[in-house]
């Protein structure tokens, strides 16, 4: 490493970007391009510094492994902060088990974050709980902003299980560790995600009873010995029992217009309306309503029966006396993508596809008749068209880019 | 060419609020390295650092038997060991993307590191007065006994090489440990070598072999 760059590092180390920028702005070499690229990060200009970062990466070549690296995993943190979820996600793997084995021990683990932030982002709460756990191949104590980044996600896995007091816990020593780095946006970042855990979770639909819930209720609830329908995941669970009903949509539908009636029946009118959009009801929607009701009843059979009324249909929880309908806080079409936009980032419509696993075709739908009803809005052209929400304020999204210095 | 592997024989600090060495040099008493924003002293047979000098140190660090000569960015500064002042400052021969700093006989030996150049340069001037090519990154430079010495470190391996003044040619070298870079060369004028470990702010002593055995 020569004067120059260490000069650089040392001014990026410090928080001196415009001072970093100013000793290697006329070179080209692969670490002063590194470096640009992450001061470029740092000032906010995220298209530029995937440029440099990606130029740098291909100077280093082969033989310079960490170097490179380094330079993959801020590429790749840039990526996830821009919500690009297409970005290559081998090519982060593979970055993070060659600093592993070169020795490379915080960044390793800064990567290692990386990816289970991408498969939070993803909702693949086992996966990254999974990778969490494994041995970090960071010496002890974590430095703090990577412990900071680490709790946040084992407050984000438990924020969505839901388990409140595992995430208030974790948040607890998030902020502790934020505040020992002294990264404004870190803390930030850690207040924000506190916020969300004092915020309305879901509402709660029960006889003619309707309120909103924290996360604790909702995770007392689901403790509790009530068949609960949870529509903000599209699933049938009492205790530890679940029925995924997510790629079955009728019947999540008939179960939940049925719970929300219960103990009283629903009529056959109501949901075929409810579960069919029907609006005229003849023979042929009365023969497929019996055999939804017929595959409903067979999932269904660990936890509730369905019987049939006069009128309709009813449900008959098994050891239970108690049905309740979990719901999103607001309920409105669209409120998946309306969820994910409210972290404040830019989205391209791919990753919101990717994210919430429909076709690309269906998001962009979805988002045309948001912005048409002033709830979503765009900008930029084609491949670089992003969206997000107008009215939810942006908080700031974590960049800890990596250590960039060369043969150091 | 002989080729051997380095023997350690001590590791040094890390010392606080010291966490890269970027040059290192001795007094012929302690051990002096570059960690940014400063120069530390150290005595290497207690490991105990002695003191410290407040000033611009990204890069070489040579000492004349009075001053102590340190590249800062683009620029050579002189200081005065005892309080730190700079006393002249000259141009840097690789204007900035220089690394290793040593002194001999009246000269001075700037590594320039991506160029994989050696300069001999005039202390007063700055005035390039040789320049002899490696091919390989130069980061420390050192003299002893009339021989030349530098550092590489590139494509994630470091060495230590003994190379002819005139040609460049390499006579002798000793490989490092793997993972262990070498950021910062010099000699204590007997059979130990210090060499500064990039960002671990750690310093080594390795065995110099002896002298006339390189063929």
């Amino acid at each position: 490493m020569d004067a120059l760059i260490a000069a650089a590092a040392w001014a990026l180390a410090t928080g001196d970007v415009l001072g970093a920028l100013k000793r290697v702005a006329l070179r080209d070499d692969p670490p002063a391009l590194a470096l640009r690229g992450i001061a470029m990060a740092q000032l906010g200009d995220l298209t530029r510094a995937k440029a440099l970062l990606k130029s740098a990466a291909r100077g280093f070549g082969p033989r310079e492994a960490v170097a490179r690296a380094r330079c993959i995993v801020a590429e790749a943190e840039i990526a996830l902060v821009s919500r690009d979820l297409g970005w290559p996600e081998k090519d982060l793997a593979t970055a993070r088990t060659t600093l592993e084995a070169r020795g490379d021990r915080v960044n390793a683990t800064h990567a290692l974050h990386l990816e289970v932030r991408r498969l939070l982002l993803l909702g693949h709460l086992d996966e990254a709980e999974r990778r969490l756990a494994l041995p970090t191949p960071t010496p002890t104590p974590l430095p703090p902003a990577l412990r900071t980044a680490r709790e946040l996600a084992l407050a984000g896995i438990a924020m969505r299980r839901p388990q409140a007091g595992i995430a208030r816990i974790a948040l607890a020593r998030a902020r502790i560790a934020a505040q020992e780095t002294g990264i404004t946006a870190l803390v930030a970042e850690v207040e924000s995600a506190s916020t969300l855990l004092n915020s309305p979770a879901a509402r709660l639909i029960a006889g003619n009873e309707e309120r909103l819930l924290l996360l604790d209720d909702v995770e007392r609830i689901h403790a509790s010995a009530a068949l609960v329908v949870d529509a903000n995941r599209n699933l049938v669970r009492r205790g530890e029992v679940l029925i995924p009903l997510a790629t079955r949509p009728v019947l999540f539908a008939l179960m939940r217009t049925m719970a929300e009636a219960w103990p009283a029946d629903v009529t056959r009118d109501l949901l075929l309306a409810r579960a069919f959009g029907a609006r005229h009801v003849d023979e042929s929607h009365r023969a497929r309503l019996r055999v939804e009701i017929g595959r409903l009843r067979a999932m269904l059979r660990p936890l509730a029966g369905i019987s049939a009324t006069e009128r309709g249909f009813a449900l008959k929880p098994r050891n239970t006396h108690e049905i309740v309908v979990l719901a999103p806080p607001v309920e409105e079409r669209h409120a998946a993508i309306l969820a994910l936009l409210a972290d404040g980032e830019a989205w391209s419509s791919s990753s919101l596809a990717i994210a919430l696993g429909t076709s690309a075709r269906t998001v962009q739908r979805a988002l045309d008749d948001l912005a048409t009803a002033g709830k979503a809005q765009s900008f930029g052209q084609g491949r670089a068209r992003r969206w997000i929400v107008p009215s939810v304020p942006g908080f700031p999204t974590i960049l800890l880019l990596p250590g960039p210095l060369p043969g150091s | 060419m002989k080729i051997n592997t380095a023997d350690v024989l001590r590791e040094y600090g890390p010392y606080p609020g010291a966490d890269s060495v970027h040059g290192v040099t001795f007094d012929g008493h302690d051990v002096w390295f570059a960690s940014g924003d400063r120069i530390n002293a150290f005595d290497p047979d207690t490991g105990e650092p002695v003191r410290s000098l407040d000033t611009a140190a990204y890069a070489g660090t040579a000492f004349d038997g009075k001053h102590i000569f340190q590249i800062a960015e683009g620029v050579i500064n002189k200081l005065d060991p005892a309080t730190g002042s700079v006393l002249a400052t000259i141009p840097a021969p690789g204007a900035g993307g220089d690394s290793g700093l040593a002194w001999a006989e009246g000269t001075l030996w700037v590594g320039q590191y991506q160029a994989r150049k050696i300069h001999q340069i005039d202390p007063e001037t700055g005035v390039i007065l040789r320049t002899i090519e490696s091919n390989r990154f130069v980061t420390g430079v050192t003299w002893v006994d009339g021989e030349l010495w530098h550092a590489t470190s590139e494509a994630e391996t470091s060495e230590v090489r003994h190379v002819d003044s005139q040609t460049g040619k390499v006579l002798e070298t000793l490989q490092m440990p793997a993972g262990i870079g070498v950021s910062g060369l010099e000699s204590d004028g007997g059979d130990r070598f210090f060499c500064g470990w990039g960002g671990t702010g750690k310093v080594l002593a390795i065995r110099r072999p002896k002298a006339g055995t390189a063929s």
